[in-house]
């Protein structure tokens, strides 16, 4: 993806001594507004590459811009441009904004090792939205979904330049059709039960998930420590669709959504008093444990079977490196074709 | 159907979704749409070759916002969509299995994929409970005037109680229980395309169509908060329409026969795709079959500008709208209606009422205009 | 559509330029009125991108949302907003006159009333949705918000309810006031594009209607006016502004979004002030005027209610508040149709095609007809009215006539051209009919069978904004109810 450079200090165009701010904003008016008809015209080729002048005309506007006026990072409070009218101010960026950036705990740790961290934590296999999540609230964590994207890349080609070589590596979960599960993430070293993915699978996982976060708030809670708030409002996300573990509110068992028949419905609200976080009444991690177990139960003879049927055939008919990455296109393409 | 692929040219044809599916319904007497869709020309390239682009575009950040509302909806084995499912319909606790049917390994084909959600649909059908419960991305198919379209699969469907529902999400917001009232129509007309293609599917293999239900879920953020909502949404008028429209595509060989056998709206695209058909050619093409233009082709068909321009050149009434149009009791042209209005032209058969209407009209816009 | 309506778009088309449908004013125009133009981020329900306001042409403000998904920047923007709208609402206030009632107490109203002018009614609509997710929100407490943003959201959504309200100019959408007032050569579908609109009534000089309307239709020319933005617009130059935004979140990179949208919003700015002058070279009718003393009262009652401490407008209405809402709303209508109608030739002109008035020239009369007897007896005239008008009128229905709006009239008998009619209410006590009272042979005279029951202009407030403190119980409201925590995502 084409990302515009506003940092100045990267910039490789040089603007033309002749060229003025004025006449850059001109020209890159008069380039997207061309672009913009490219567009509409289909002309991808052309669109590109006024694109490309588009870029370098911003660049230069941007450097222009830099030579006239220092420029102001982000939290410098002594900044800001009076009279544009805009919302935006120094100051105003959001308390999670600062923390990303100020305070970045852990951050020496690679991301595999950070991964790992949550992923033990969990105890199952999880998707990179939920890593970034748990770590970020239970250990201050500051990971990013895009640290993520290749890194089960990386861990096989590890792999398989020098196999078992690592202590462990973060590998698939295996579908079914034994073949890597999109966008989950697992452990090489947790048995192959825990890394199949059933029917049943995402649920249990998802409750185990519940299961997980809400003990370690009571540990943390027992250690004399707070539960941070982030790490609350996880809980409560995850208690939200759990039956019986968030507060009573009425709103599990309450025909929400769109009113198509029956307008001027009365709504319940939250018990008054209930602590409130981020829209979720709080969620007590000992009933989400409770709830979560309670429904663990239903699930548990039907996945644990089906877990072992699907890790049987890995262990039968996968290699060690497909075992741990799921099996190949080709060779699931063969197996479709002799069924 | 090799006249078809005549009419189209030496490019496969347009593969249809959902959305342009349910749009094939919005103007059903058209038959320039009609033989076009049938053939699976690209209408956009076609427009745009024309000189008249479609105006139609869709904003990053609509497509983004409705991408992170779908994963929120379906992440963690559709944790939120299951809690909706409990809520609304009362799916039982044990009924908790998520079938991936998109999840096959690799980038296989549609008709692998297709067969994949068959033989899981098949077995489904067949099982008791302990088959399955939500698949997601299921790939439908649907046939199109002879023409197979693979459905790209947004949805999830679900069973319950040996019924088959389908759930569509859509991220615009129910605010207080209302929602724009178009945009809940459009979410119906596409989700209808999606139970038909379902109850194919069923039907093909045996089983009673009728365990599909005409009762969608449409799941949209509620409020203003991120959090979904769901509502069970009837959708057999769309059904309805849609059927008798896919009917009349199958028949749109009447229409093809009567055209001329040279007929082509190939646009003879170069090594780059590039189209070199000559625009005069093409625009005769075009004309060779009668569109039915209204306005409201402006938001459903990619020909839209073509088909404005020529019914504002023909002078016809139908550019001003249906409304315009049940006032001057059909008459066709601009031209006839004045003529009617300041007298220089006899009202034909059964035109004396509107005529003397318009007449009187005209009468009076002159008295105090 | 009525077929006048129809003819008068028929006639366009053939011009080129589009044709008056009214001879008069039917809206209020406020001596300063505040335009509003708000863009929402595309795929969002009501997430602010942008907007321009103000009360003068030659200076707009400019508000901007550099990161329209932060829920800070937002309120930020709500906040700005309302130190634009809430010192113009309450200005108005100030000024107050005492309008006496007969057998009530005499109360204070204000003298002006604020006005704001929006686009269309895509833009009507976001004003109800901006008034919803934040007349809830709360100063103090967890997601607090600037004191004004709740005050806000309730100005808002009172502005939005009384849009729905058949006359009411407080919050008029452009394209709905022009479009009352000509006839276009194109469809109402397209009617909705201001640009396209204006260009059909007043085209750019060497231009015809038709041809500035269809150049209207060019984003790149004429961006759309809100709250939609075009998408070529957002994939081009938006979207990698707010990226870059959101990467730096400078104040430069937060310029740049602001020069962004303001090349979208500024042809819409002049655009409506060239609406706002269109609709000023028409003289005001005089309903107009009466109407708009209906939203003084209006205004002077919710601004009360406010100031009272009331709670914030409910999300709905209950059952049988919405029925008795929508019976109110059928008879506002009813009433406004008649005085447009009684005000207006042109407007009158779709009832006589339909046969449901007629204008003529009086014939005969006999103004000093008695009926009944002794203290009982009341001064009934006939007039006999020869109209070549195809009358659907049958005898005893009531008629009301623009030339004296006290009268009405009943139908007597229809003989070919010729209609009697007896004059029944509004003679006054005496048995002689004053001058002028009962129209001469050969005036010519209009008369139509429609009511317009409208209330004196000086009643008590509309029920709609009756103050809770003085109405039924209102829907109950519980402070602990979960709006606060709604993310406005
Ligand atoms: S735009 Fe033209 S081709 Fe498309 S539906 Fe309308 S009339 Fe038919």
């Amino acid at each position: 993806m084409l990302e515009i450079s506003g940092t100045p200090g990267n910039c490789w165009y040089a603007p033309g001594v002749s060229e003025t701010l004025d006449d850059l904003e001109e020209r890159i008016n008069a380039l997207r507004r061309e672009i913009r008809q490219a567009v509409r015209a289909r002309e991808s080729v052309l669109a590109r590459s006024l694109r490309a002048e588009l870029r370098s005309a911003e660049r230069a506007w941007d450097q222009a811009l830099a030579v006239h006026e220092p420029v102001y990072e982000p939290g410098d409070e002594t900044g800001g441009e009076p009279g544009h009218g805009t919302a935006h101010g120094p100051g105003r960026e959001s308390a999670h904004e600062r923390g990303d950036r100020h305070e970045a705990p852990g951050s020496l740790v690679p991301v595999r090792e950070q991964v790992h961290q949550a992923l033990t934590l969990l105890g199952v296999p999880a998707a990179a939205k939920m890593i970034v999540a748990v770590h970020a609230a239970l250990r201050a964590g500051s990971l990013k979904g895009a640290q993520l994207a290749s890194l089960r890349r990386d861990e096989e080609r590890s792999f398989r330049t020098s196999p078992f070589a690592r202590p462990y590596y973060l590998c698939a979960a295996l579908t079914d059709r034994l073949s890597a599960s999109r966008g989950l993430l697992a452990v090489s070293t947790w048995p192959l039960e825990q890394r199949v993915v059933g029917p049943l699978s995402p649920r249990v996982d998802f409750l185990t998930t519940a299961i997980r976060v809400a003990e370690h708030i009571m540990r943390m809670v027992g250690a004399g420590e707070q539960a941070p708030p982030s790490a609350q409002r996880l809980l409560s996300r995850l208690a939200h669709n759990i039956p019986g573990a968030a507060p009573e509110t009425g709103r599990y068992g309450r025909g929400a959504g769109l009113h198509l028949v029956d307008a001027g419905t009365a709504r319940g609200g939250p018990e008054a008093g209930a602590l409130v976080v981020d829209g979720f009444p709080g969620s007590d991690p000992a009933t989400v444990v409770k709830a979560a177990r309670a429904e663990l139960e239903v699930h548990a003879a039907a996945d644990t079977a089906a877990r072992a049927e699907i890790a049987g055939r890995a262990r039968d008919r996968l290699q060690d490196a497909e075992r741990l990455f799921g099996g190949t296109v080709l060779g699931l393409a063969r197996k479709e074709a002799s069924r | 159907m090799d006249r078809l692929d005549r009419l189209r040219g030496p490019v496969p044809p347009r593969p249809h979704d959902a959305r342009a599916i349910a749009a094939l319904a919005a103007n059903p007497g058209c038959a320039r749409r009609a033989v076009l869709d049938a053939a699976g020309v690209d209408k956009d390239a076609t427009a745009a070759h024309l000189g008249y682009p479609a105006p139609f575009g869709q904003s990053p950040f609509a497509i983004t916002r409705g991408n992170a509302f779908e994963s929120l909806v379906k992440e963690s084995g559709c944790a939120e969509l299951l809690r909706l499912l409990r809520e609304l319909l009362g799916l039982p606790i044990p009924l908790a299995a998520y079938t991936d049917l998109g999840d096959v390994g690799g980038n296989p084909s549609a008709q692998v994929r297709h067969s994949h959600t068959r033989k899981l649909l098949d077995k489904a059908a067949r099982d008791s409970d302990d088959a399955g419960t939500l698949y997601d991305h299921p790939l439908l198919r649907l046939e199109i005037a002879g023409h197979s379209a693979y459905l790209e699969p947004d949805v999830v469907a679900f069973r319950l109680g040996g019924r088959f529902h389908i759930v569509e999400i859509k991220s615009f917001a129910v605010v207080d229980g209302q929602a724009e009232p178009d945009k809940v129509a459009a979410a119906a007309r596409q989700a209808a395309v999606y139970v038909l293609a379902l109850m194919n599917t069923l039907e093909e293999l045996g089983h009673d169509p009728r365990r599909v239900s005409h009762e969608v879920v449409l799941v949209c953020p509620e409020n203003f908060a991120n959090r979904p909502a769901a509502t069970l949404v009837d959708v057999r008028p769309q059904l309805a329409v849609l059927r008798r429209q896919l009917a009349r595509m199958a028949r749109v060989g009447a229409i093809v026969d009567e055209l001329p056998p040279e007929l082509t709206f190939d646009l003879a695209p170069d090594a780059d795709g590039v189209p070199t058909r000559p625009v005069a050619e093409l625009r005769e093409a075009v004309r060779g079959v009668d569109a039915r233009y209204a306005p409201d082709c402006l938001s459903t068909c990619d020909l839209c500008f073509f088909c404005r321009d020529e019914a504002s050149a023909e002078g016809s009434t139908d550019l001003l709208g249906r409304q315009v149009r049940d006032a001057l009791g059909g008459v066709a042209t601009v031209t006839e209606a004045l003529g009617l209005a300041d007298g220089s032209l006899t009202p034909g058969e059964g035109q004396e009422e509107i005529a003397r209407l318009l007449r009187l009209a005209d009468r009076i816009y002159a008295e105090v205009g | 559509m009525s077929t006048l309506a129809a003819l008068a778009r028929l006639r366009a088309v053939h011009t080129g330029t589009a044709q008056r449908l009214a001879t008069v004013r039917h809206c209020h125009l406020s001596e300063r009125p505040m335009v509003f133009i708000p863009l929402r981020l595309a795929g969002e329900a009501a997430a602010p991108l942008a907007a321009m306001a103000g009360t003068d042409p030659g200076h707009p403000r400019l508000l901007v949302v550099p990161q329209p998904r932060d829920r800070d920047l937002r309120f930020a923007f709500a906040a700005e907003l309302a130190e634009i709208l809430l010192p113009y609402f309450e200005g108005l206030q100030k000024a107050t006159e005492t309008v006496e009632r007969r057998g009530a107490e005499p109360y204070e109203r204000c003298v002006d009333a604020p006005q704001v002018i929006v686009p269309g009614r895509g833009a009507v609509a976001f004003v109800q949705l901006l008034g919803r997710s934040t007349r809830f929100r709360r100063a103090e407490g967890p997601y607090a918000v600037h004191p004004s943003v709740p005050v806000l959201g309730r100005w808002l959504t009172f502005l939005a309810q009384r849009a729905q309200y058949p006359g009411s100019s407080l919050l008029l959408a452009a394209t709905e006031a022009l479009s009352l007032h000509w006839a276009t050569g194109q469809s109402t579908l397209e009617d909705a594009n201001l640009a396209s609109l204006v260009g059909w009534i007043d085209p750019p000089p060497g231009m015809t209607g038709a041809s500035a309307a269809r150049e209207a239709e060019d984003p790149l020319v004429w961006p759309p006016a809100g709250p939609a933005t075009d998408p070529g617009f957002d994939t081009e130059v938006l979207a990698p502004a707010i990226r870059a935004y959101e990467e730096t979140r400078s104040d430069r990179a937060a310029a740049r979004v602001a020069e962004a949208v303001r090349s979208q919003l500024e042809p819409t700015w002049r655009l409506m002030w060239r609406a706002i002058g269109l609709l000023g070279t028409l003289p005001a009718a005089p309903g107009a005027a009466a109407r708009w003393e209906g939203d003084r009262t209006s205004f002077t009652g919710f601004a009360a209610q406010l100031a009272e401490g009331g709670p914030p407008q409910p999300k709905r209405d209950g059952a049988v508040g919405a029925a008795s809402r929508l019976a109110r709303m059928e008879r506002a209508q009813a009433s406004y149709d008649a005085q447009r109608a009684y005000d207006d030739p042109l407007v009158m002109a779709a009832y006589r095609l339909t046969g449901e008035a007629f204008t003529g020239t009086v014939v005969a009369t006999e103004p000093d007809r008695t009926e009944g007897e002794g203290r009982g007896r009341k001064l009934r005239p006939l007039v006999t009215v020869r109209t070549t008008d195809p009358v659907r009128l049958a005898p005893g229905t009531r008629l009301g006539t623009p030339e004296r709006r006290g009268q009405q009239a009943e139908v007597v008998a229809i003989d070919g051209e010729h209609v009697t009619l007896k004059i029944v209410k509004g003679m006054g006590r005496g048995m002689a009919a004053t001058p002028g009272a009962v129209p001469e042979a050969g005036e010519r005279v209009c008369y139509a069978a429609l009511t317009d029951e409208f209330q004196p202009p000086a009643s008590l407030p509309a029920p709609e904004e009756t103050p809770w403190t003085h109405g039924g119980p209102p829907p109950e409201y519980s402070p602990a109810d979960d709006e606060p925590e709604e993310e406005w995502s």
